[in-house]
C-alpha cells in the first residue's frame, strides 16, 4: 500500500458513512467532517506512523492531498512507511 | 467606531427561516404543557417537548411544589455548600441515589451545569477521555477543560472503541464517555458491553443518562437498569428536566468522588442550589414513577409505535431508534425546517435538528409523545402525518458529498 492508500484507508475507517474517496476529496465541504471526525483521523494517524501530530497543522488542511503532503514534509513519513517503520532509511 | 464593529460579529443567519417564512425557534407558548400547548391562541399538540412521562402539569407534582415553597419559601438563596442545602435537598440526594441504584448523588442547577463542571475536576494532562463521537454539546465542553488527550470513537461503535482501549497504555487515568439513549435518533448505547471493556482495560466509564432516567428500564430507573448493570464502578449524570419533569442535573457514583465534587466543583459550589419548589417536584416525580411507572410507560410506547408506523406507511423515512422516540430524517437543513413547518401548519409542534446538532445533510424532525397526550391528540397528529404525506417519491440519485446513494428523493 502506497502513502495515499494508507491515508484513504485510515479515513475510510475513522467516519461514520461509506465514501468513495481519492486525493482529491474536501474533507469538510464534501466529506462534512467534524472536529471530533478530524481528530479520530488524526489519532489513527498518530497510531499508524508512531508520530505524534501537532492538531493545528490540520487548521489548513482541506483535502486529502494536503494530509499527504503535509504527512510527507513536516513528519518525513515517505511512500512505504508501515507502522512506524520507514523502509527508506 | 469600535463598538459598531464589535457589534457587526454578531449576526444570526435567519435566511432559511425567512424564505421559508417559519421560524421554529423560540415560538412564543402561552401555555402549560398538558398534550398540547398553545400557540398564537391556537392549540398544538406537543410533540417537541421531552416531558415523556407527562408529568409537568400533573397535579400532584404541581402541589408538591406548592407545599415546598410554603414551607421553604421562593429560594434559599444561596449555593449548595452554603444555604442551598435545605432539608429535602439532602432528602433529594438519598432518593436520587437510591432510585438508580448508586452509592450517592449532588444537584447541579442543570444538567449543562454538571457536565460542564465534572471533567475539569476528575481529569487532568496525564489522563485520557475516550468518547463518542455524538455526545451532548456539555460533555464536549466538559471534556475539553480537562486539558487531556481526546480520542472519539465512531457512535456506539464498540469495536473502534476496543480498538482505541488496546492502544491506551501509558496514561494515569482513562475515562470512557457517552450517552444512554441519543436523543436526536433514538439509538441506545451498548452500555453494558462498553462498561465490560472498561474493566477489561481499567478504564472508567462516565454515561450521561438525561434521555433514559425516567424512561428506560423495567421500572424506568434508567440505563443500569436497562442494560442490567450491577455495582456500576463509574460516574452518572442525568438531567432533571426530561422525564423527570423539573429542572437540575444530577452527579452519582461512590461516595469518595461525591464528596469531593461537593466541595471542589464550581459549577456547583458558585450557583445557587435549586428552589425548594423544584426539590419537592421532583421528589413527587420519583414517587409517581415508583408507583406507576408501567402504566405511563406503556402509554407512550403505544404511541411510539401508532406515530412510527403511520409515518412509515405515509413514505417517511425514520431513523431506527429504540427509545420511545421518532425521528424523521429529512436531509438538508432547508429541508429540516420544511417539514417542521408542514407539521406546524397541521398544528403539530416537534423539534427539528440541524448542524451543529447532527451532521451536515443529515437533518431530522424529533417527535417525542409524552404520556399526557389524549387519544384525540394522537389521532390528531396521525391525520397530519397522512396529509402531509410525502409527495412525488421518486428513486433519483442523491449526493451527499461525493457519495451517491439510491435515496428516496421526496418533496414535503
Ligand atoms: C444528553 C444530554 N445531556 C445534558 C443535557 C442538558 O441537560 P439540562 O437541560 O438539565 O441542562 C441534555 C439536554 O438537552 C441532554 O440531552
Amino acid at each position: 500500500m502506497n502513502l495515499e492508500e494508507q491515508i484513504i484507508s485510515i479515513i475510510k475507517d475513522n467516519i461514520e458513512e461509506k465514501y468513495d474517496i481519492t486525493a482529491d476529496t474536501d474533507l469538510r465541504n464534501e466529506l462534512g467532517l467534524d472536529s471530533f471526525d478530524t481528530m479520530m483521523i488524526i489519532n489513527a494517524i498518530e497510531d499508524e506512523f508512531d508520530i505524534t501530530i501537532d492538531e493545528s497543522d490540520f487548521d489548513n488542511i482541506k483535502i486529502v492531498l494536503d494530509i499527504i503532503q503535509l504527512l510527507q514534509g513536516k513528519y518525513i513519513i515517505v511512500t512505504g512507511v508501515k507502522n512506524g517503520i520507514n523502509e527508506f532509511l | 467606531m469600535e463598538s459598531t464593529n464589535f457589534y457587526k460579529r454578531f449576526v444570526v443567519d435567519k435566511s432559511i427561516a425567512e424564505k421559508l417564512n417559519f421560524n421554529p425557534y423560540y415560538c412564543r407558548i402561552t401555555s402549560g404543557i398538558d398534550g398540547t400547548v398553545e400557540i398564537n391562541g391556537k392549540e398544538f399538540v406537543d410533540l417537541a417537548s421531552n416531558n415523556y412521562l407527562g408529568l409537568a402539569g400533573d397535579e400532584r407534582v404541581k402541589n408538591a411544589m406548592i407545599e415546598a415553597v410554603k414551607k421553604y419559601g421562593a429560594s434559599m438563596c444561596g449555593t449548595p455548600i452554603a444555604t442551598g442545602y435545605v432539608e429535602i435537598f439532602k432528602n433529594l440526594e438519598d432518593k436520587l441515589s437510591e432510585f438508580v441504584g448508586l452509592e450517592s448523588t449532588t444537584i447541579f442547577p442543570s444538567c449543562y451545569q454538571a457536565n460542564c463542571g465534572l471533567f475539569l475536576k476528575i481529569a487532568g494532562k496525564e489522563d485520557l477521555i475516550i468518547v463518542d463521537h455524538y455526545v451532548h454539546a456539555s460533555l464536549i465542553e466538559g471534556i475539553k477543560t480537562a486539558g487531556c488527550k481526546i480520542k472519539p470513537f465512531l457512535h456506539n461503535n464498540v469495536n473502534h472503541l476496543k480498538k482505541l482501549l488496546e492502544k491506551s497504555t501509558g496514561y494515569r487515568q482513562v475515562f470512557v464517555v457517552t450517552e444512554s439513549v441519543f436523543s436526536t435518533e433514538g439509538s441506545i448505547a451498548p452500555f453494558d458491553v462498553i462498561v465490560e471493556l472498561c474493566t477489561r482495560y481499567d478504564a472508567l466509564p462516565i454515561i450521561d443518562d438525561s434521555h433514559g432516567i425516567g424512561v428506560i428500564g423495567k421500572t424506568g430507573r434508567g440505563i443500569l437498569e436497562e442494560k442490567g448493570i450491577k455495582d456500576f464502578q463509574g460516574i452518572y449524570t442525568a438531567s432533571l428536566g426530561k422525564a423527570i419533569a423539573n429542572t437540575g442535573g444530577m452527579i452519582s457514583g461512590k461516595k469518595e468522588i461525591i464528596e469531593y465534587l461537593r466541595y471542589s466543583c464550581s459549577s456547583l459550589i458558585y450557583s445557587t442550589a435549586l428552589p425548594p419548589a423544584i426539590l419537592g417536584g421532583i421528589e413527587k416525580v420519583i414517587e409517581i414513577i415508583e408507583s406507576e411507572f408501567d402504566s405511563i410507560s406503556r402509554k407512550i410506547w403505544r404511541y411510539k409505535t401508532l406515530i412510527s408506523e403511520r409515518l412509515k406507511d405515509c413514505g417517511f423515512q425514520l431513523e431506527n431508534g429504540q427509545a420511545p422516540i421518532t425521528s424523521i430524517f429529512c436531509g438538508s437543513f432547508e429541508d429540516t425546517i420544511k417539514m417542521a413547518k408542514r407539521l406546524y401548519e397541521h398544528n403539530i409542534l416537534s423539534t427539528p435538528f440541524v448542524p451543529p446538532s447532527v451532521p451536515p445533510n443529515k437533518g431530522r424532525v424529533r417527535l417525542i409523545a409524552g404520556a399526557d397526550l389524549k387519544e384525540k391528540d394522537i389521532e390528531k397528529a396521525l391525520e397530519a402525518f397522512a396529509a402531509i404525506k410525502v409527495r412525488n417519491i421518486n428513486h433519483r440519485t442523491f449526493k451527499v458529498g461525493n457519495y451517491y446513494s439510491q435515496y428516496q428523493q421526496s418533496e414535503y
